[in-house]
């Protein structure tokens, strides 16, 4: 029994030396350009997704008043300061340069709620590129584009064209 | 010894489930602006540094002459695409910078520890898990190697690239 615990005990502080080793000797790959095993990427896709749940839960979008006019907003502040690293709609395309890589929104869509999407747009998600846009847009723009993020591939039709012509008032920053 | 043995099996079993249940629980934070202890941030730059330390081959040499002209070639680059995160010679830190986590780092401010190829070298591969993308897709190598001329001398210009870069940056 004693020499079962000493296994036991020594498993808990080998393993994170073990771990705490490999990094420091500068064992771990950090090139963007490199892909890690599916595995690890699939880890961390789940670790986010289960983080992003438990932030959000609870939380309630407002009523969106009119949700054509949310839509509209939410996309031109997405053509502004979103589709330059999450594609724009309608054109194909691969992000090799980050790692993780940015998500194709128009292609792939989401699987976040609204209030998911409100809060990965404010508060960004570390160990990404995805930075955080709440000292940048006021409540009503994340929660506009929350609302166009959700439908982004699956749009109503002629909303794009919309989005890219029409001169809607975008709400100001507070 | 068989004890042991099955002791220190469990035990890693344990360790990796406890792992397992921490992440897939959404215990873990994931929110870029959350606050971060020191002790986090410095453990993650070190790591960086000694794996980027590691693999950049020792023998790994600039091909182009050094000299203000290559400077300032670098410090246009600089000015055009990095400034928005890595903030511009003499100016404020950059706030979009700060939105990241892990922060990009101010480098107009603070300079770098990094050696001229060891720059390159991150710039062309980008870095894993944080905001810096591989740029190795976008520039040529001899654009890489004068943005790293520029970047290992970025706190210490000649007047004359200083100059240059401001009549440029005025324009």
């Amino acid at each position: 029994m004693r020499l079962f615990l000493l296994g036991v005990i020594t498993a808990l502080v080998a393993l994170p030396l073990a771990a705490f080793a490999y990094f420091r000797l500068g064992l771990a790959d950090v090139r963007s350009d490199m892909r890690p095993p599916a595995w690890e990427t699939r880890l961390m896709q789940s670790t986010v997704h289960a983080s992003v749940r438990r932030g959000a839960s609870g939380m309630q979008a407002p009523p969106p008043g009119n949700l054509d006019d949310a839509i509209l907003e939410g996309g031109r502040l997405y053509r502004n300061g979103c589709m330059g690293c999450h594609g724009e709609p309608g054109k194909a395309g691969e992000d090799l340069d980050h790692y993780p890589p940015v998500p194709q929104l128009p292609q792939v869509g989401t699987q976040y709620s609204d209030p998911e999407l409100y809060s990965i747009v404010k508060h960004g998600i570390r160990n990404t590129a995805m930075s955080a846009y709440g000292p940048f847009y006021s409540d009503k723009q994340m929660w506009a584009l929350a609302s166009f993020l959700r439908r982004i591939d699956h749009l109503p039709p002629g909303m794009w064209e919309r989005i890219q012509t029409e001169q809607t008032p975008v709400s100001s920053a507070n | 010894m068989k004890q042991f043995f099955i002791g220190f099996v469990i035990g890693t079993v344990v360790l990796a489930l406890c792992v397992l249940a921490y992440l897939r629980l959404g215990l873990a934070e994931i929110r870029a602006d959350a606050a971060t202890p020191a002790w986090a941030t410095q453990w993650m730059l070190s790591s960086t540094h000694a794996s980027v330390r590691h693999t950049v081959p020792r023998d790994l040499k600039s091909p182009l002459p050094a000299g203000d002209e290559t400077l300032i070639a670098g410090g246009k680059l600089y000015l055009n695409d990095c400034v928005g995160c890595h903030g511009a010679p003499g100016k404020p830190a950059s706030d979009f910078g700060a939105t990241f986590y892990p922060p990009a780092p101010q480098l107009a401010r603070e300079g770098t520890q990094y050696s001229e190829a060891q720059i390159y070298w991150i710039a062309k591969h980008g870095i894993r898990r944080t905001g810096m993308s591989a740029q190795g897709s976008s520039y040529s190598d001899e654009h890489l190697w004068q943005l790293a001329a520029f970047i290992s001398h970025i706190t210490s210009l000649p007047p004359r690239v200083r100059d240059a870069l401001q009549e440029k940056a005025g324009k």
